[in-house]
C-alpha cells in the first residue's frame, strides 16, 4: 500500500510541483491551502485511511506553519507523524522555531525535487 | 513718538513678510494637492497591476507543470513499453537491442529535463513573494498619503472606483532565488543535533 503525505501550502505553483515530484515516486497527495485546511482534511478522513507525512509551508493565511504543527504534535494521533517544513525563511531562527514546534526536518525553498524526494525517504520507505 | 512709529514701520514690514511666507506656504501645500491626490490613485493601480503579474505568471506556470507532468507520465509510459520490447527481443539481436537502449536513454534524459524545468518554474512561487512584499510596501505608503491628506483637509476621495477591499498579503520577505544564505547540509545538521 502506498504511503499518504499531506502537503500544505498557499501556493498553488508549490503544491502542484511538490504532487508531482511525489506522484512519480508513487506516494498518494493529499493537499490542503493553509493551516486550518489541512486540520479539516486530516480530521475528515476516513477511519481507514491516515496521513503518514506532512510537508508544510510556514507563512500562510488563516493557521500558519508553526501553529499547525503545534496542532499537529498536541494531537496523539499525530504526536509522531513525520513532518517537514518547506520554506523560503532562511533564518536560524525559523529553523530553531520549527525544531521547537516539533518538525523534522527543514528545506529551504526554491529545492530541487530529488532533495525533497530524498528527505521524503528518510521517513517513509 | 518717534520710536513708536518706528516699532509701527517695523511691525508693519514683518506683518507684511509674514503674510507674504503665509501665502507662499498656502500655495506650496496647493501645489502638494494635486500630487498627493494622484499618488492617491496610482498607488492603488501599482498594487493592482503586482496583483495581476502574480496570477497570471501562476496560471501560466501551473498549466506548464500541468504540461510536465503529462510529458512524464508519456515519456515513463514510452520506458515501460520499450523495456518490455526489449524483453521480448532475441538477446542475440544487438543491433536492435542497442537501438533500444540508445532510445530508453534519450526517454530518460527527456524525464530528467522535464523535472530540471518543473525545479526552475519554483520562481513563480518566490517571485510571487517578492510582488507581494512590494505591494505591501506600496499600501503601507497609500495608509500614510490618506493620513497626509486628512492632516491638511484634502479630499483623499479622488477616485471613481470603489474602495477596494485590501488583500491579505502573506509572504516572506526574504524569500530568494539566488542568494542563498544558509546551505541545506547546515539545516540538516541543526535539526539532525537536536534529533541526537
Amino acid at each position: 500500500m502506498s504511503h499518504t503525505i499531506l502537503v500544505v501550502d498557499d501556493s498553488p505553483t508549490v503544491v502542484k510541483f511538490v504532487s508531482i515530484s511525489l506522484k512519480n515516486q508513487g506516494f498518494k497527495v493529499l493537499t490542503a491551502s493553509d493551516g486550518m485546511d489541512a486540520i479539516e482534511k486530516i480530521s475528515t478522513l476516513p477511519e481507514t485511511e491516515k496521513v503518514d507525512l506532512v510537508i508544510t509551508d510556514l507563512n500562510m493565511p488563516n493557521l500558519d506553519g508553526y501553529s499547525l504543527i503545534e496542532t499537529l504534535r498536541h494531537n496523539v494521533k499525530h504526536k509522531d507523524t513525520p513532518i517537514i517544513i518547506l520554506s523560503s525563511e532562511e533564518g536560524d531562527d525559523d529553523q530553531e522555531r520549527g525544531i521547537q514546534v516539533g518538525a523534522n526536518s527543514y528545506l529551504v525553498k526554491p529545492f530541487k525535487s530529488s532533495l525533497l524526494v530524498e528527505e521524503v525517504a528518510k521517513y517513509l520507505d | 513718538m518717534s520710536n513708536t512709529r518706528n516699532l509701527q514701520q517695523k511691525l508693519q514690514t514683518e506683518i507684511v513678510e509674514l503674510t507674504k511666507s503665509i501665502n507662499e506656504i498656502i500655495s506650496n501645500f496647493k501645489q502638494l494637492k494635486n500630487p498627493i491626490q494622484e499618488s492617491q490613485v496610482k498607488v492603488p493601480m501599482a498594487t493592482n497591476q503586482l496583483d495581476k503579474i502574480s496570477e497570471q505568471t501562476e496560471a501560466a506556470t501551473n498549466h506548464m507543470l500541468d504540461l510536465i507532468e503529462n510529458i512524464s507520465i508519456r515519456e515513463e509510459e514510452v520506458i515501460k513499453g520499450l523495456t518490455a520490447i526489449k524483453k521480448l527481443m532475441p538477446k542475440d539481436n544487438e543491433k536492435i537491442n542497442n537501438l533500444l537502449d540508445g532510445v530508453i536513454e534519450k526517454t530518460n534524459i527527456n524525464v530528467n529535463d522535464a523535472f530540471t524545468i518543473m525545479n526552475a518554474l519554483q520562481f513563480q512561487d518566490i517571485t510571487s513573494q517578492q510582488m507581494n512584499h512590494a505591494a505591501s510596501l506600496l499600501e503601507e505608503i497609500e495608509t500614510k498619503l490618506t493620513q497626509i491628506c486628512t492632516v491638511f483637509g484634502i479630499d483623499p476621495e479622488t477616485s471613481e472606483e470603489e474602495p477596494r477591499d485590501k488583500k491579505e498579503r502573506v509572504y516572506d520577505p526574504h524569500a530568494d532565488l539566488y542568494e542563498k544564505k544558509t546551505e541545506q547540509k547546515d539545516v540538516d545538521s541543526m535539526f539532525d543535533q537536536v534529533k541526537k
